[in-house]
Formats: C-alpha cells, structure tokens, sequence
C-alpha cells in the first residue's frame, strides 16, 4: 500500500572540524536503527558506498569558506529536497568567521608559507548566507538528541522540537546553582541558546555560548551583569566572539564592547 | 609502442576524516606524479589565536578537530601551563590521563570498526557490516559508547568537552561519579581484547615501512600526556626541542603543511610508531594480546595498524580502570596559574600521534603566536611515499581495484584531514 | 501573631537532635524517601538525605537582587537559613514526568500510565513555600481536570515546615500573609532552639533515658503537629512535652523571625493598581534589564506552566508524552496561529507581574506570589518584582516616556 523506499539521507561536510557529523556516529544507542529508517546514502566519512541524489534529507555540516565550496552548496541545494544546516560552522560561519574581523591575507600569510597556494575567500559565511536552509540546528557541537530529533522530526513531516529559549532553562531544571548569582562567575546562559542541557554551569563553569544566540537576547543587559562580575572590556570582547561570533547578536554585542571598552 | 593512461581520479576519499584527494598519474609503468591533495578548507587557527587570552587557547584549538579535541585540549595545555612555569601533577594528571583514554577508545573504536575494518571485509561501511554482523557492529557501538561515556563523566561531554582548563579542570568527579563507569569498563577491556582477535583474523597485504619512527616516551607509562621525543632511530629530545628537529613546509598541493625531520628524512607518528617506540611500556595484558595477534615488538605494515590501534584500545581500557581504582578525589579541581610573558611547548599523544603546539605569551598572557602541528601533517610525506610504493608494487591491478586499493592505504594512517589543514580527493591519470 | 494561649489546642512536643535523626529514620523505614536541606555548590539546595549530618549545620545565606552567598553561623543551627535555592517543585511537581506512552502493535493501540511517583517527606519547608504549595493545590487540583502526577505526589507527601528564624534581604512573606512561621498545611511544624545561645550547640547525642530539663536545655525541636499523618509519624518517637520556657524561646524566634524581615510589598488595592497602568512607562525601564531569561519562572514556587511534548524517538510504534516546565518568558509560550503575540520582554516581564500580582487573584481567588524572593534574588540583572510594584504604585497613571529611575 504504502512505498517503502526508505528517505535518503546525505550528510556533506564544508569548512569544519567534523564534530557535528561524529555527534550523529555519537547516537551509538540508535545508529542501527536510524540506519533502518533512512537510506544512509552519502556519508563519506562513515561509508565508501554512495548512492546518487536526489536526497530527502540533507545535513550539512561546516561553513563556506572557499570559491569551489561557494559552487558546491548550490549542488547540493538542488540535490537536497530538505536541506538542514547542522552546528555553530554551519549555522553562524562558525570560529573561523573570526577571519571576517581581520585581514585575511595577512592570516594566510601567517600560516602559509606561500600563500599564493591557497584559493579562500574573505569571510566564512554560514550556509544560509548561499542558499535556503529548512531547518538550522545549532550547536558546537550539536546535540546528539537534537539532531535525532531533527532526523526523526523530517521522517515524519513535522517541525523539529528544538527550543529557541535560553540555557538558564536547562540549568535551573536541572537544579543547577546559578553560577553567576552564587558564585559571581559570567556566564552567557541567559542569552544562550538552550540545546547542550546547561553542561558548563554543570561543570561550575559560566556558559561560553556554542550554541549562539537565544531568541531575542539582550546583550546588552547581559554585559552590564558581566561587568559588575569582574569582566574586563577587552574580555567581554572576547567572550562574544568566538563559535558564534558571525551571528549578529553576538557580533553586535562584541562592537558595542569594544566600542565602548576598547580592544586591548 | 603505446602507453596507456591510467585515471584513477577520486575525488573525495571516504571513510577519513576530512575532505582529501588523491592525484596518481602513471605513464606506462612509471607513477610520474602523486600526490595527497588536502582541500580542507583551511581555518587560519594559528592567526586567529594572536591575540587571546592564555586561557582560551584549550576550548579554540578543541575544534580542530571533532574526533580528537582532548587531544588539543592537553596539549594546548601543557604548552601554556610549561609558558607559565606550571606543571600540573597528580592526582589532576591522572584525570588528563583518564579523559584521554576516554578519547583513544573513542577514536579508535571509531577508526577500527567504522572507518577501517570494513575495508578488510568488501564492505562499503560498517553500517553494511551490520546486515550480516550485527553483533559486531554493536560490540563496536559499545565500545564506542564506553569511550564517549568517559568523556562525558570527566570533561562533560566528549566533543569539545567543557570541563577541561590550564591548570586542571572546573569540576573533579567525585569518586562515586567514575566509580560508576568501572562495571562498563570491565566489559569494554574484554570487548577490546576479542577486538584484537577479531582484527588478527584479516589478511594483510605485505608492506614495511622504513620511515623513522617518532613519539613520546616515558618512564613508566606508555605515554600519552607526556614525555620526552624518541625514535627507533635513538632520538631523544626534550618537547621544547621539538622545532629544533622537526620542520613544516608548504606544498603547492596541500592546504596541510607537511613536516620532516631537519636535514632530511621521513617520520611516521601514531600507533605503529608508538607501539615500535614503546612496546615494553604497554600493559601486560596489552603485550601479550598483542603477540597472540601475531605482532612482534615492532609494526612496521600499515596495513596492521588495526591491530596496533586495537591493542592500544586494550591499554587504553585497562589504564582507566587503573585510573579509577587508584582515584582520590583532589583537593581543588586545578592548580593556579598566573600569566607570564615567554613561550611554552607541550606535546601529548593524539590517537593519530603527536600533536605539538607552541605559544608566545606576553605578561599579560595574550597570545603572541602560536604554531600547531598536527599528526597527520606530519606523517604527510610518508603517507604519500608509501602510496607511491602502494601503486607502483599492483600496477597490474585494474583501475577500479587499484583506486579502491590506494584508498584503502590511506586509510591505514587514519588522516585526521581536519586537522592537518588549520589540512584529501584521488585522481589518478595513466598515461 | 497567634498567641500561646491560642495554640494550646495544637498537639506539640520537643525532640532532640537524636530525635530528629529517629524521625528520619523511621520515615525512611515507613517508605519515604526524605528530602532536605543541604550545602551544595555554594549554596543551600534540596536532596535526598538520610542523616543530619547532611543538613546545613551552622550555615547561613545572605540573599539580595542577583545575589546569593552562604555565611557562616556560630550556633550551629540545622536550619539557620533561609529558603533554599531550588523549589520543593522539584519533588512535586518534577521538571520533566511522563504524563503517557503508548504503544501500537498488531492488536491496536496500548498506552500505559506511568508509575506511581515516590513518597517523599519533605523536611525544612518555610511558611512561604507551604503557602506556595496551598496554592498549586489549588491551581492544579481544584479543576475540572487535575494535574494526575502532581495530585498523586501530593497525597503521598509528607510535610515537614521549620519555622524561619532568619529570613534574607529577599524575603517579603510577612507582606504576603504567608509567614515567616507555618500555620497550616504542614503535618508537622519544627521550630529549632539552639539552647542557651552561648556559642555552637552542644553536643547532638543526649544520654538515652536523659530528662530535658528546662534550664541551659540543649539543642531541640519544638514540633507541632498539624495533621492525623504527621501525628502518625512521631508517635514512636521518644520526645517530651514542651516546657514553658521552650513555648517561649519558641515565641522568640516566631517573632524576632517576622521583625527581620526587612523587605515589603504593599499589596493594598495591588491587582487594581497593575491593570490601570499597564501602559506605564516602568515597563519599558524594567525590559531594558530583563533578560528574558526565564529564571525568576523558574524558581517560584508557585509557577505552573507546562510544555507538553511528543518524546517518542525514532520508533514509529512508540509515543511518549513529557510534561516539561516552561515559562512565560518564552516566546514560544504566547505562540498563535502566525505568530507570537508577546515579543518584546516588555510584553512578557508585565504578563509574568501581572499575573503573579494581579490577574491570579481572577483565575484562583489568591495572590499568585508568597513572597519568597527567590525571583529577586535568582535574577542575574537583579530585577526586584516589589521595587518595580513600588515604582508604579509611586506614580500611578504615569504615561509617556520611561524616564531613568536608576543609574
């Protein structure tokens, strides 16, 4: 009665460090039976075989930091009935959009001996910045159980259930002791988004912010309480850019600091 | 007479970490060009650190790499804490060593059943493994599992854990808190040993390798997160000595810096070199599966490494039930660590082998400069020799079994591309 | 303040230390999983325990908007502290339960209720927190459709209120008619007296067979009973009658407790007060702080809102259903058909005050707040829910733009 050509499922890999695409191998409870559920049918890093496209459900991983992976996210746009944009590369150009602050020669110099052997552009942009993304997952890494949700969510032609509040939701129901009002430790939880289960207040450490910004942050609140935790402007600086620091919330919290503490 | 071209153009290789190439051209029965061509795109982390804090070159440097950010986490470290004039001792050091065997079962399970294992079987993955070998493909999720499960306990979650600082940690787990890990351990070091059996039982193609094998020693320890630079070949070196020795250089091919020993001379690192390095550092119970599985006290066929990578996951198991054991809780979870201007080095064993990093600081601890090496650029050259080698001996074999074959080899030093492009694709042309 | 006189009818007696040790043990023996109070991270949290020696002994907090320190105390009192960090929510109405799951096979649909939750005795309530469970009695009993798990919880729990005898600088029960001593819905009601005050108690451990005796008495519990359950649960205890001057040293602390209390919030006419004003500037100047954050939901006592959530997993055959705390500082929480319609944190900040302050007197015929002050103090940017009711109250029928009224 019903087709029971499983949906394909492709991961594609862009400018990343792989973690987002491991945290799937990282479902070790349900890889099988994800395995039965979709056609796993690119995925190189997990396997040589390969099946043509089109794909029902693409997860992309990594951010577009070069003109031939500018070209390869249109193919796999078209390839791609749902295409999913998965962690902190993905979503906001992750860390290495710190390039899009400075100069990126000057940066390919350090590195490279002979920087004319390298073909980058001047920005690592997320994937939305090239094409239309149905769903963007947040994360450094992502959650395993997000991204099975995600997964199960598309199987099922429902919207994923991934929350847009804050970290402080996580911490405080997990009973956490607020590691800023107890311990005057900074913490970005309240303008975090929620997804890692508030594992660093878990661990007495303030939330560094993997996960970017919540829905409607205010910043600029956050960082008064920053400061009168002992921040320093150059750290409250800092503390903005990192993973995240192409979303705009972030980078617009990070240029009124440094606007108002100045940089070093 | 006419000479046949032979195109084994692989785009992307699979079943590494990363995005590489390789790029054969045979002209009749000369192999005229090969190379490993890394199009990672590069991430500039060496240029983006100048200029940060001596605290957060742990947390940034972890995402080089996915599949081994403790890896980064302790040797960023151990670079910046050597800066300050900081040594972190017991009972801290034993909780790096725990986190990191946490990492090494990880990432060689990952390599082992996933990545390798399949290659030996004519599978294309282990998920098409799992159709006729279910109960394999779950011992090696298991396994995994125990690995991540460390990770979580210890560092808060295993990719780029959070609780991992210069100087120590932000929380030290109570005694109940791993206590709670030894019943899954027990198991994982018995699921490890049949590892070892089970890979025994592959056939190798015959290769030896003669590159000088480089990794860290210790007195006592089949070391992981210290110890001085050796070789096969009598190199014995203090870490800060490192770029004495060892130098990168940029190849038009590669977004990977390649490395080799100063005044010429390949190296290999990871577990062929630190079993031939070590072998009578490993824990008996490791030794002996290890001889069992027809291994001899050194591994120069990269074909085998998946025994050497499977008898490491078995120290790896015992030396964190050891751990456990032998845990006190500390008294404070790290030791203080003041800035200072000056630079420090530190080396630790990645599960692909030596991963050095270097750091200047200034006295406020703002990073001056930083330079990262990382395994699987250092055992870039001799990757591509052996591939060349790889080629040039099965020649006769058909394009198809000959790409497949050339993948496979690279697959033997379990690239971790990622990294080694701050670091692959296969084109072969005959011609 | 209820006169001596007044509370002879009330069953009373004194235990001591040993005896509240026997307590706790002959509740645990009885199936009850004992909850109290206990240092933790820096602060005075809810846990599980099974021995006095995991009380806060000797410690003390220090609680103000945005922050919260633990002090120490030379007496050595169990309970020298104020409310603890997390709610006893935690154990009655739990951050994430099971409401159903189900499963589907070859003969239909079977779904399953989950089991029944633990019974917990809950030892070191405040009179605020009993007014804060009376009102999520109310809110999540007394309808039409009662919450199962919180009702189960409920019946099976054992209430054990401490009289306060050091409220914070958060504190506002005396203004909300909640406390600072416990009146009702408590089975039993502790008040701690640390003997002659000379220094740190003496030593817990009594002789056996030891008569108290009223002068220099050492470290005791006056115990009320307020229920036939907690009746039950000391009657195998080996206490005595009160003494007259334990009655008074009792009296002492009730009041002296109510004099500390530093904090009000003048409730006269307040509901009226919040929705004539509810385009008053002071809105605006509050939601520049506010951080949406949703931990003053969090840690109140009495808030009750609920996410319900499909947490099946991957099998298709299995259907689970969470019941998971949610907050009106959501955006989602306001979601309609197109969109939110609670965007800003202005919006949101003066839906959570003016439930908690006013609409909640409607819908439940109370005040929605006890006066705990753990929003006040839980809050990161320090936002304090009776300043900004002064504020208002201060300049009623205000309008126009929000002027600064702090720096």
């Amino acid at each position: 009665m019903q087709s029971t050509r499983r949906p394909k499922l492709a991961v594609w890999k862009f400018g990343s460090c792989d973690g987002c695409q491991l945290s799937l191998l990282n479902c070790e409870d349900e890889l099988l039976t994800l395995a039965g559920a979709v056609e796993i049918a690119y995925f190189l890093e997990a396997s040589t075989a390969v099946t043509e496209g089109p794909y029902d459900l693409s997860l992309v991983e990594g951010s577009v930091t070069t003109p031939h992976d500018a070209e390869r996210i249109q193919e796999v746009r078209a390839t791609s009935r749902h295409l999913v944009a998965i962690g902190a590369c993905a979503t906001a150009g992750g860390i290495q959009a710190l390039r899009n602050l400075a100069d990126v020669g000057e940066m390919t110099r350090t590195v490279y001996a002979h920087p004319d052997y390298i073909s980058t552009l001047e920005s690592s942009t997320p994937i939305a910045a090239h094409v239309p993304v149905d769903f963007e997952l947040r994360g450094c890494p992502v959650s395993r159980h997000q991204l099975l949700e995600v997964v199960s969510a598309f199987l099922a032609g429902r919207k994923p259930l991934v929350p847009a509040y804050s970290v402080c939701q996580e911490c405080k129901r997990r009973g956490n002791v607020c590691v800023t009002v107890a311990h005057g430790t900074p913490c970005l939880g309240p303008v975090t988004q929620a997804g890692c289960g508030a594992i660093c207040p878990s661990f007495h450490r303030g939330c560094y912010g993997c996960f970017g910004p919540t829905e409607t942050p205010n910043t600029a609140a956050l960082s008064d309480v920053l400061r009168s935790c002992g921040m320093s402007g150059p750290e409250l600086v800092r503390i903005f850019r990192t993973y995240n620091t192409g979303a705009p919330a972030f980078a617009a919290a990070s240029a009124a600091a440094e606007k108002r503490g100045g940089p070093r | 007479m006419t000479h046949q071209t032979r195109d084994l153009s692989l785009e992307a290789l699979s079943r590494v970490e990363g995005e590489g190439a390789m790029h054969v051209v045979i002209d009749g029965k000369t192999v005229t060009d090969l190379r490993l061509q890394i199009y990672e795109p590069p991430r500039f982390f060496e240029a983006f650190l100048r200029g940060r804090a001596y605290t957060e070159p742990p947390d940034i440097t972890a995402r080089i790499c996915g599949i081994c950010p403790v890896a980064y986490q302790m040797s960023a470290c151990q670079a910046i804490e050597s800066a300050c004039g900081v040594v972190v001792d017991e009972p801290l050091r034993a909780l790096r060593r725990l986190l990191y065997c946490g990492e090494w079962i990880e990432s060689h399970v990952l390599h082992i059943y996933l990545l390798h294992a399949p290659d030996f079987l004519g599978a294309g993955s282990a998920l098409e493994l799992a159709r006729e070998h279910r109960d394999v493909v779950e011992r090696a999720l298991r396994l995994k599992k125990v690995g991540n499960h460390i990770m979580d306990v210890v560092g808060g979650r295993s990719v780029h854990p959070v609780n991992v600082r210069v100087g120590g940690f932000y929380r030290v787990p109570t005694l109940s808190e791993l206590r709670g890990l030894l019943d899954e351990l027990r198991w994982a070091r018995d699921a490890a040993l049949e590892t070892v059996r089970w890979v025994s039982t592959f056939t190798f193609p015959d290769l030896e390798v003669a590159h000088e094998m480089v990794a860290l020693r210790h007195p006592s320890e089949y070391a992981v997160v210290d110890g001085r630079v050796a070789s096969d070949r009598g190199l014995d070196i203090p870490v800060d000595a490192f770029l004495d020795h060892f130098e990168e250089e940029h190849v038009a091919h590669s977004t990977a810096l390649h490395a080799h020993r100063k005044g010429g001379g390949r190296y290999l690192v990871g577990p062929l070199a630190r079993y031939t390095v070590n072998h009578d550092r490993l824990p008996a119970l490791a030794r002996e599966a290890a001889a069992d599985a027809g291994l001899g006290p050194e591994c120069r066929n990269p074909f085998r490494s998946i025994v050497v990578r499977a008898v490491e996951t078995l120290a790896a198991c015992d030396d964190a039930i050891g751990l456990i054991e032998g845990y006190e809780e500390p008294e404070r979870p790290a030791v203080p660590v003041e800035p200072r201007a000056g630079v420090g080095h530190g080396i630790t064993e990645a599960p692909r082998g030596l991963l050095y990093h270097r750091y200047e600081l200034d006295e406020d601890g703002a990073v001056l400069s930083a330079v990262i090496v990382p395994p699987t650029a250092q055992n870039q050259d001799a990757i591509e020799s052996d591939l060349r080698r790889v080629v040039v001996e099965n020649l006769g074999l058909r394009d198809s079994a000959l790409q497949h074959l050339c993948e496979e080899a690279i697959r033997n030093y379990d690239p971790c591309i990622s990294c080694s492009a701050h670091f692959l694709d296969v084109t072969v042309e005959r011609r | 303040m209820p006169s001596r006189e007044s509370d002879i009818a009330t069953p009373r007696l004194v235990i001591d230390v040993a005896g509240l040790q026997s307590l706790i043990d002959s509740l645990r023996g009885d199936g009850y999983r004992v909850v109290g109070p206990t240092v933790r991270d820096g602060a005075i949290v809810l846990a599980e325990m099974s021995d006095v020696a995991e009380l806060p002994r000797g410690w003390a907090d220090d609680q103000r908007p945005g922050g919260y320190r633990l002090t120490r105390r030379e007496d050595g009192a169990f309970f020298g502290h104020s409310v603890s960090a997390a709610t006893w929510k935690h154990h009655l109405f739990p951050p994430e339960v099971v409401s159903w799951q189900a499963r589907v096979d070859t003969e239909g649909i079977h779904v399953e209720a989950p089991a029944a939750p633990a019974r917990y005795a809950l030892l070191g309530l405040r009179a605020c927190d009993l007014a804060a469970i009376a009102v999520q009695d109310r809110v999540l009993m007394q309808t039409a459709h009662p919450d199962r798990d919180y009702a189960a919880r409920r019946e099976r729990a054992l209430l054990i209120a401490v009289n306060c005898a050091a409220p914070s600088g958060s504190c506002f029960c005396t203004s909300m008619g909640t406390g600072p001593r416990a009146t009702a819905g408590h089975d039993l009601a502790l008040t701690e007296l640390v003997g002659d005050g000379e220094g740190p108690a003496r030593s817990a451990q009594v002789p056996a067979g030891a008569e108290r005796n009223d002068a220099g008495a050492g470290h005791r519990f006056l115990v009320e009973v307020g229920s036939e359950r907690g009746a039950a649960a000391i009657s195998a205890l080996r206490a005595s009658p009160p003494s007259a001057s334990d009655l008074d040293a009792a009296a002492a602390v009730w009041s002296s407790a109510a004099a500390r209390v530093d904090r009000s919030l003048d409730t006269a006419g307040l509901p009226g007060l919040l929705m004539r004003n509810l385009e008053h500037p002071r809105w605006d100047l509050v939601a520049e702080r506010c951080l949406s954050c949703a931990n003053c939901t969090l840690v109140c006592p009495t808030c009750f809102c609920v996410d319900l959530r499909e947490a099946g997993g991957l099998d298709p055959r299995h259907a689970e259903q969470h019941r998971v705390w949610a907050s009106c500082f959501s955006v989602d929480h306001s979601q309609l058909h197109g969109g939110s319609m609670r965007w800003s944190a202005r919006a949101r900040y003066r839906q959570w005050m003016t439930h908690k302050l006013a609409t909640w007197h409607e819908q439940f015929g109370t005040s929605g707040c006890v006066g705990c002050g753990r929003c006040i103090t839980w809050c990161p940017a320090g936002i304090d829910i009776t300043e900004e009711a002064a504020a208002i109250r201060a300049t009623d029928g205000l309008t126009g733009p929000p002027t600064r009224a702090r720096g």
